[in-house]
């Protein structure tokens, strides 16, 4: 078989393009802010394209979920109903339940978010990522006054935080990400711990931060911590605890935490206009 | 590349950016979605042969990237390679090679480009790419993105073939390159 011969052009061309490639890798993991304003700018000019593809692809969309997950959403809807009823028997019959029911109420109230402001933002679109499925975009930016970082809470708890706010659009970085860390503590606890994702349909881990002597419950909501260097104020609710864990060499209790927060079906989120008292907030450590 | 194939090209990734964007990213089988984009840049490969195969490749690859939270590169880097690859196995195969040897060649260099995409990221750039799902990624993903990979054929047919005939009939011949 005669073999074309292969002009040194398109190896000198291959060697160009991965070149630039990791030029544009290294430049955009130093958070090179030109690099940043291009993705924004071109978030924007294509928008206005995506509403009108939205407009027509939306229904196929919707009609290929509910073809999709009509029986398994069915299936969680009366699961969630029979766990939220035994969550509330367990709630009534506890020991202090009162006041905790009390805190949870308040976490629920997505009117009145412990007096910050808030906006609401639409969901726009899904990760379009198979390797990065912790990300939504909302349809609000920073003209409406979200900056990088700002909690955003659905009914029920948290889900995540902003990332890369455009003028008019955000990314919401959800908080089943493996790599999103909260602070969090028991309600009822000074005891703080880091929560982790566990990725989509897993809970959340809290594998540090609390002792073994820590008075923890099976049950118990855990809100966010609402430290100095949070970006998140302080009393949200994250998620219930349902297994406690002991680790015998660290001498602390690893939970595994149910997010409170709804993560699936989404139309409307809710985010929390609240800039952190210290400006030198880590990108991942909450 | 002429201008009117950059032209062709620019139409051509910016209809199948939309789609991927705002209708697949919607339909998706056990959670994964069509890599359409990797799609365009292996059939660009194919038609384009390595050179002009693996700047397309890198284009869509950026293009993409741009929307993703994954570093900005990471998409480019990995479809300019996979495009590079494909052009040079197309250039040793019979140019009227039966179009399910094509799509089964494609098929591969989806995989593969996915393979590389995390191996790249891992080594270079963003971690958890590699998690539990890669399996599943790799062969729902694969396959999906297969339905899909004779129209990327068809055009990137169109955006890379002359018209060697005097009449308007499509010429059935790779580029010259």
């Amino acid at each position: 078989m005669a073999v074309p011969q292969r002009s040194s052009g398109s190896r000198f061309t291959l060697a160009i393009l991965l070149l630039i490639s990791v030029t544009l890798i290294s430049l955009d993991a130093r958070g090179y802010e030109p690099l940043a304003n291009l993705r924004k700018a071109s978030t924007a000019i294509l928008q206005p394209f995506r509403n009108i593809a939205s407009t027509v692809f939306d229904p196929i969309g919707d009609a290929w979920k509910s073809l999709s997950e009509g029986d398994s959403l069915e299936k969680e809807n009366a699961l969630l109903r029979g766990q939220l009823s035994e969550l509330l028997d367990y709630r009534v019959t506890t020991e202090g339940a009162v006041e905790e029911l009390k805190a949870l109420r308040t976490q629920l109230d997505l009117e009145n978010l412990g007096g910050q402001e808030t906006i609401v933002a639409e969901i726009t679109a899904r990760s379009v990522s198979n390797f990065d499925p912790y990300i939504i975009e909302i349809g609000k930016g920073t003209q409406n006054g979200i900056k990088d970082g700002m909690a955003v809470v659905s009914v029920g708890g948290l889900i995540g935080r902003i990332e890369d706010p455009g003028l008019r659009t955000s990314r919401v970085r959800l908080i089943t990400d493996p790599n999103v860390n909260i602070g969090v503590l028991a309600v009822g606890t000074n005891e703080v711990g880091i929560l982790s994702g566990g990725g989509i349909n897993q809970p959340l881990y809290v594998l540090n931060g609390i002792p073994v002597s820590a008075d923890i419950e099976i049950g118990s909501i855990m809100v966010t911590s609402g430290s100095e260097r949070s970006p998140y104020p302080g009393g949200f609710a994250v998620g219930t605890i349902l297994e406690i864990v002991v680790d015998e060499i660290n001498l602390e209790k690893e939970l595994i935490v149910a997010p409170t927060g709804q993560l699936e079906n989404l139309e409307f989120v809710t985010v929390i206009l609240y800039q952190p008292p210290s400006s030198e907030v880590g990108s991942n450590s909450k | 590349m002429s201008i009117v194939r950059v032209a062709k090209a620019t139409l051509v990734l910016f209809i199948l950016l939309v789609l991927q964007l705002e209708l697949f990213a919607n339909i998706r089988f056990f959670g994964v979605m069509p890599e359409i984009m990797l799609g365009a840049a292996v059939a660009s490969g194919w038609h384009a042969g390595p050179r002009d195969g693996a700047v397309l490749g890198f284009v869509s690859g950026f293009l993409i990237d741009l929307y993703l939270a994954t570093p900005l590169g990471l998409s480019a880097l990995s479809y300019a390679l996979i495009s590079y690859v494909i052009g040079i196995v197309s250039e040793l195969i019979a140019e009227d090679v039966e179009k399910i040897v094509r799509s089964v060649i494609s098929l591969v260099g989806i995989v593969l480009g996915l393979v590389i995409f995390v191996v790249f990221g891992e080594l270079i750039a963003e971690p958890n790419l590699y998690n539990k799902n890669f399996g599943k990624i790799l062969v729902v993903g694969g396959l999906y993105t297969g339905l899909f990979i004779r129209p990327l054929h068809f055009f990137m047919e169109w955006v890379f073939h002359q018209n060697n005939y005097q009449n308007n009939q499509f010429a059935m011949s790779r580029v010259r390159r």
